[in-house]
């Protein structure tokens, strides 16, 4: 069977609006991600601070396709390294989050400090004198795999690769920026996790956070209930290399008034129903935390961060990519300390808004799987179009019908996979 | 003291719920709840057993039933529609103290598509507190707990 990677085509547009079905399908491609990508020169969102907060906390997560522990040493650093041992590469553990004075091996033992170092090989010297490891064996040298960690904003990150920018520098200033109004300027704490595994590839969820155009058109919840519509003020900003994108929108009195020219922005699709009302509007009661007026505001990092405001609600996507055709959604629920138990209550009614069962979201899951389908067929060669909102330079707009955002993650990760398409 | 009577009862009514689900008959899901204060969650596993509180879905009134229902009423939510079959198993049911009944259960639930392809979709159990009413009964309270929260596409409706 003929690969569906060419590495001497080129990009099929220079301003990338034009991408190849084939990105989202190929598994060569897949695994050539993994050595360029998620082992590569970016930083990949590991956990949060708080989800680690004692020595010898440690929580398993992944990057791209490597299992991984994230640890908390004795002197209150962060450690990550690959979940297998350095021994015969058993996984070391299966467990999701606990507390441990060191890492063992279930096969022969072998124990690791929480740092990743190989502390101890049992029969190291043989028995009654025979057996053993070689005179060479020195355990300093059979360390766990260990990422390079660092951590911003109470976010901890890790990268395999020497290359890898300064975080503040990866990140650029809009993230630096939502960052600190997120997970700063509020201690978080964690009320829960959802995860949702959707069968699509994990990119084609990079282009549906960097695409507001579709946030009225696919959710029409929100559109129904006055959440969110069309004729709304927002836009996107991104950072210099275009990987990471902040859409932000803002609903003002006067969209009110454009509801009433909305049903022609539904083009008689007849989804728009203006005339439904909820039995019990509690949920889109609920006031915003934050007095800055942003309804809803993405920032999406490349790979695979996403740190959301949906209405009032706070949450950390992770994205954990599962083979070409299937990625699963991890989302990090958050409250704050300083919230009231009246305002936790809160965040529990408007967790309704996200994930998978979210009257905000759980069309997304459906939407890429319609596309991973829809392009399953496709011959190489052929390519979606992306021209909404204008074509040519990549740039920062202050609208929201466009998908100039999704042009600029394709050039970057045009940029980071080395060859063309 | 288990009360085989009321075990029957509960089956019976849990039997009723899953196959109005089932058969997708959305709008009188909301009738099997009580008129006053109600519950409805669907909690994941993993939150239960961490204690954390936030739920796949949650109902905290009549009105958000209702609410939770009425885009798949009207037809203008887009979702995987596929054909879900709900197997209420392992019922067990007890009267508390206030008079209301204790049920609990397991429930499976597989989905099917367009062209006939079944798989697993969601393993879990009901926690529910019910109240009699006209030799049946309304749920004032339900929690689904699901082991299978890595929920396979979406959860447009209730299990």
């Amino acid at each position: 069977m003929p690969s569906a990677d060419h590495s001497s085509t080129p990009w099929p547009a220079a301003d990338f609006s034009r991408v190849p079905f084939d990105v989202f399908t190929s598994a060569d491609r897949y695994a050539r991600e993994q050595s360029r990508i998620f082992r590569g020169p970016v930083w990949n969102y590991l956990c949060l601070e708080i989800e680690i907060p004692n020595v010898g906390d440690f929580v398993r997560t992944w990057v791209g396709d490597l299992s991984v522990l994230v640890s908390r040493a004795d002197d209150g650093s962060i450690h990550a390294f690959e979940n297998s041992c350095a021994h015969r590469g058993a996984q070391l553990t299966s467990k999701l989050r606990g507390n441990t004075r060191r890492h063992t091996c279930a096969y022969h033992l072998w124990t690791y400090s929480l740092t990743g170092e190989l502390l101890g090989v049992p029969m190291e010297k043989g028995v009654n004198g025979k057996g053993g490891m070689p005179p060479h064996f020195d355990k300093r040298n059979h360390g766990l795999n260990c990422l390079r960690v660092t951590t911003f904003g109470g976010l901890v990150f890790g990268t395999l690769s020497n290359d890898t920018p300064p975080i503040e520098d990866y990140l650029g200033p809009h993230a630096v920026e939502q960052i600190q109004r997120l997970l700063v300027q509020r201690q978080p704490r964690v009320l829960g996790y959802l995860r949702q595994r959707i069968p699509g590839n994990w990119k084609l969820y990079n282009e549906n956070v960097r695409d507001p155009y579709h946030g009225s058109l696919l959710h029409l919840f929100q559109v129904s209930f006055r959440l969110q519509q069309p004729t709304m003020r927002g836009g996107i900003k991104m950072d210099a290399d275009l990987k990471n994108t902040w859409n932000h929108s803002i609903l003002t009195e006067e969209d009110a008034g454009n509801r009433k020219t909305l049903s022609d922005a539904y083009a008689g699709t007849g989804k728009f129903a203006p005339e439904m009302r909820m039995a019990d509007p509690s949920l889109t009661q609920v006031p915003l935390d934050l007095g800055d007026g942003y309804k809803t505001t993405i920032l999406s990092i490349f790979p695979t961060l996403v740190v959301a405001q949906v209405d009032n609600t706070y949450a950390i996507r992770h994205l954990r990519p599962k083979g070409p055709n299937l990625v699963e959604l991890h989302i990090t629920y958050l409250g704050f300390e300083s919230d009231t138990p009246e305002m936790t209550q809160d965040k529990l009614l408007t967790s309704n808004f996200i994930g998978p069962a979210g009257y905000i979201s759980l069309e997304d899951g459906e939407a890429l799987r319609l596309v991973q389908e829809g392009i399953r067929t496709r011959r190489p060669g052929q390519h979606e179009m992306l021209e909404m909102g204008g074509v040519g330079e990549i740039r920062d707009t202050d609208y929201l019908s466009q998908e100039i955002s999704i042009r600029g993650f394709w050039s970057f990760y045009h940029r980071i996979m080395g060859a063309a398409p | 003291m288990p009360d085989p009577m009321l075990r029957l009862q509960v089956e019976s009514f849990l039997y009723e719920y899953a196959a109005l689900l089932d058969e997708e008959r959305f709008a009188e899901w909301p009738n099997l709840f009580a008129e006053g204060p109600c519950r409805y969650e669907v909690l994941s596993r993993e939150n239960v057993d961490l204690g954390l509180p936030v739920p796949i879905m949650s109902c905290y009134s009549h009105g958000m039933v209702r609410d939770r229902v009425s885009m798949l009423v009207q037809g203008t939510l887009t979702y995987r529609k596929m054909r879900l079959l709900r197997q209420v198993s392992n019922v067990r049911a007890h009267a508390a103290a206030d008079g209301s009944v204790i049920a609990r259960a397991g429930i499976t639930v597989f989905q099917s598509d367009e062209e006939g392809v079944s798989s697993l979709y969601i393993v879990g159990r009901y926690d529910a507190s019910l109240a009699s009413a006209n030799g049946s009964f309304r749920i004032t309270g339900m929690s689904v707990v699901v082991d299978s929260f890595g929920i396979d596409t979406m959860l447009a409706v209730p299990i």
